[in-house]
């Protein structure tokens, strides 16, 4: 098992350095010069310059990239070129919001999504499991955006059920409740479908397996049969897909903070491109991407301890 | 007993989501809360220009002169009154007395000497402000007396005062510009406005609380001081429709960052009142490098003119909620020259070919005209907005129409500022607001201001001889004569077309009222000392 930690470990490390490098080279195909974002509009020529070689902009890219990786090394992501504030700062208050919002998001979607699919396998062929799979798939197919925005028209304008501007307070207070649930429902929403499809393959698969077939001649009922035995070994596949989701969400976290004004990572990743905020979007990249390298390397080690075949593979 | 836990379950959940649905749009007493859709960079009156900027430091701080609502009165603020030269070299500004900071500090004219001279970049640490030109040509601003400050300038300026009014020249305490360095409108602020710096979450919210003790307001308000909400919460919304939803849901209060084409659908919804400032000076155009191939030649910017239909163009781009323009500068604004008006060239297509044909452009195989084996075509640049991406395609069918080819290249605004400096295309998009007839004509057609903003390349020693005159000029009918005599040569050599004129409107919900548009430098609340909770 360590060994094969050690492997998933040792593979995310070039991962990371070539999204730390194509993050970097990014940054420096943009057609916006640092120097003068920070210059301003009508800064002189020597101002601008000052200001390069202040950031280092005036050496060869690969020393930058060196300066960058060693900066990194010490936990030093920069400072913000629109407001001086530490990126690191930025990221630490904006990270939080934005984990509430993926574990609320799968709070609701995972164990909605393995109910829909079971639900749909235990009535295989009935018009319910058609409906599940019909709503499934609508919900992959719906954008995140959209879902977002009819949220907030019915459920927060038309009925005034759920605020829908930012977050509302701590998750502990009612306030930051209510606040959270718009966003999640939305966030979530693009999981729902996914699991759902996933749970019902697996669950009808294991349902012919022999070990089910040995419950049902031992007299269990249908649905413990469905519940101890097929939904139990049907989740290795669903844990992977889970896994594989929750970096999406990240994607989708984006765009789910932009409409409901949430103060995550995602917003700020948007509002530092949009500001050219170089060292801030790179910090924020990093920082997905880390997530996302994060996520799959959990994923691969719990489907290691899940299915013994893996590690001893 | 489980179908007994089960029901208790079932009983709690409904429970919680009932509580967790309760008054969804509950928003703290005595809280206005403020939409708009970007935040600015910082809150440093000397360092940044951005509009969300000003909205947030007019509330902050004061000037020492303020702007009726008509756009053209020069009302007290910080200075009771002011004494001006006969030659027009010398202003002196007597302060009010009973004005303090933020943090109780009386102010005085040390202060207020300190924070113009910043402005100007005459302090130390140097700031470089981008529009320090709007101070004039300073000689020296002095403090004689702990409430008289006295401004000295090499040149006569006309437009001082209006641009006086502006937040670039608002009251900053010393100590605090001192002690916070350049986190100083980043991490605090400390000044004599209504009300004072509460926190700042870039890119998300800033809450400013009441300054109790305030009760030297502009005389155009009717509340002079102190504020009547104890906070103000401005709110960055990037969504439209999240702001239009948040409205009328009572999840904010007040907006002037609603898109046109939902101002029909909001006006007929009774809980939103709607306040309209008539005298809002903020234009589209688009401008042409006179100094490039195809649009050098005044023919074809003529034809250009005559080629598009600006109502046309009113109607599909801003739903129609946007005056037809057709002079550089709004009717409504100081100095505005009629005759000038008339002069630019009427939408009017049969007149569009008859200009070029005239001029020798001939119409080519490929429906493009040609003259001395030249085309017809120019290339345009512009940020890549909505409105912009509209009136690109709508132009460019209208100029195909009299056989000009318009190619459009718009860019994300991260980077089409730096390419609108460079010379690498024949005409752009822009749009801007101003004060006075002579506050547009200085930012955009003196020689000096090449490349930027003067885009347009424009050189004339004569535009440049009357500019100065109308800068130097006391005698308002002489400023405006010579202003007149700008726009009638603009008119003429037909250097930009203005596009339209957009209004300013302020949206507030049930909650509030004293919402009135301002309008100054796109400013739609402005100082926010009538806003009130019902």
């Amino acid at each position: 098992m360590l060994r094969h930690a050690m492997q998933r470990i040792g593979l995310a490390i070039p991962v990371l350095f070539g999204v730390l490098l194509i993050g970097f080279l990014l940054m420096q195909v943009v057609p916006t010069d640092p120097a003068t974002v920070r210059a301003g509009p009508q800064a002189t020529a020597e101002i601008v310059a000052a200001i390069r070689t202040e950031l280092g902009l005036d050496q060869p890219i690969w020393v930058q990239f060196g300066i960058y990786l060693g900066r990194l090394a010490q936990g030093d992501l920069g400072v913000s070129i629109i407001n001086n504030v530490p990126v690191t700062q930025e990221l630490g208050a904006t990270i939080g919001p934005t984990l509430e919002l993926m574990f609320a998001a799968l709070l609701w979607s995972i164990p909605a999504g393995i109910f829909l699919g079971t639900i749909a396998a235990y009535w295989r062929g009935s018009l319910l499991d058609k409906f599940i799979m019909a709503i499934s798939v609508a919900g992959v197919s719906v954008p995140v955006f959209f879902l977002g925005l009819v949220l907030i028209w019915f459920v927060g304008f038309q009925w005034q059920l759920l605020p829908f501007t930012g977050r509302g307070g701590p998750l502990w207070s009612m306030d930051g409740i209510r606040a959270l649930i718009l966003p999640a429902v939305t966030l979530g929403g693009v999981l729902v479908g996914p699991v759902a499809r996933m749970t019902r393959t697996a669950v009808v698969d294991t349902l012919s397996a022999d070990h089910v077939r040995t419950a049902r001649a031992k007299g269990l009922a249908e649905h413990l049969v469905v519940l101890r035995h097929a939904l139990r070994n049907a989740l290795i596949p669903v844990v992977t897909l889970i896994g594989l989701q929750i970096g999406f969400l990240l994607g989708g976290a984006v765009v789910t903070e932009t409409i409901f004004s949430w103060p995550g990572v995602g917003r700020l990743a948007v509002g530092a491109i949009l500001s050219a905020d170089f060292p801030m979007a790179q910090g924020t990249i990093i920082v997905l991407s880390a997530g996302f390298i994060l996520i799959n390397l959990t994923v691969d080690l719990l489907y290691a301890v899940l299915d013994p075949r893996v590690r001893q593979s | 007993m489980l179908r007994t836990w089960k029901r208790a379950a079932l009983g709690g959940l409904a429970a919680l989501g009932l509580a967790v649905t309760a008054q969804a749009q509950t928003q703290p007493r005595n809280q206005i809360t403020i939409m708009r859709e970007i935040d600015s960079d910082r809150y440093d009156p000397h360092r940044s220009t951005a509009l969300a900027g000003g909205e947030v430091l007019t509330m902050l701080s004061d000037t020492l002169v303020s702007m009726d609502f008509d756009m053209r009165t020069i009302q007290p603020g910080l200075a009771a009154r002011w004494d001006v030269s006969p030659d027009g070299l010398t202003y002196t500004f007597h302060l009010r007395t009973d004005v303090t900071f933020c943090d109780g500090k009386p102010f005085t004219a040390e202060d207020m000497a300190f924070s113009l001279n910043r402005w100007i970049g005459r302090t130390t640490p140097r700031v470089v402000s981008p529009v320090a030109w709007r101070a004039g040509n300073v000689k020296e601003i002095r403090a004689t007396g702990p409430h008289t400050l006295v401004y000295e300038l090499n040149e006569p300026f006309g437009e001082l005062l209006s641009q006086l009014t502006l937040f670039f020249g608002s009251a900053l305490d010393p100590a605090a510009v001192e002690r916070l360095g350049d986190n100083f409108g980043v991490q605090g602020f400390n000044g004599t406005g209504p009300y004072c710096w509460g926190s700042w979450t870039p890119r998300n919210e800033m809450v400013l609380t009441r300054h109790p003790t305030y009760r030297w307001g502009p005389p155009s308000l009717e509340n002079r001081g102190p504020a009547h909400v104890e906070r103000i919460v401005w709110r960055v919304i990037p969504e439209a429709a999240a702001r239009v939803a948040a409205l009328q849901a009572n999840q904010a209060d007040v907006t002037n960052y609603i898109p046109e084409a939902f101002w029909d659908a909001i006006r007929r919804v009774p809980t939103v009142t709607i306040s309209q400032q008539p005298n809002y000076f903020w234009d589209f155009f688009m401008g042409f490098k006179v100094d490039k191939p195809v649009v050098s030649d005044v023919a074809i910017r003529r034809a250009v003119h005559q080629a598009v239909n600006r109502e046309g163009l009113v109607r599909a781009v801003w739903s129609g909620h946007a005056e037809v323009a057709r002079n550089i500068v709004n009717p409504r604004a100081a100095d505005y020259d009629a005759q000038s008006d008339a002069m630019v060239p009427a939408f009017d297509q049969a007149a569009a070919r008859r200009t070029l044909d005239e001029a020798g452009w001939r119409m080519g195989t490929d429906g493009v005209r040609v003259k001395d084996g030249q085309r017809a075509t120019f290339l345009l640049y512009g940020i890549n907005t909505l409105a912009n991406q509209r009136s690109g395609e709508i132009i460019q069918q209208a100029l195909r129409q009299v056989g000009i080819e318009m190619r459009i290249q718009l860019f994300d605004a991260t980077v089409a500022w730096g390419r609108l400096a460079t010379q690498e295309f024949d005409a752009f998009f822009l749009s801007y607001p101003y004060v006075s007839a002579t506050d547009a004509l200085s930012l955009y057609w003196h020689s000096r201001n090449r490349p930027t903003p003067n885009r347009m390349n424009w050189a004339n020693p004569q535009t440049d001889a009357w500019l100065e005159g109308a800068r130097r000029a006391i005698d308002p009918a002489e400023r405006a004569t010579l202003a007149a005599n700008i726009q009638r040569q603009l008119a003429q050599e037909a250097p930009w077309l203005t596009l339209a004129r957009s209004q300013m409107l302020v949206f507030a919900g049930p909650r509030v009222t004293g919402a009135r548009a301002h309008g100054l430098y796109g400013i739609g609340i402005y100082k926010g000392l009538d806003l009130r909770v019902r």
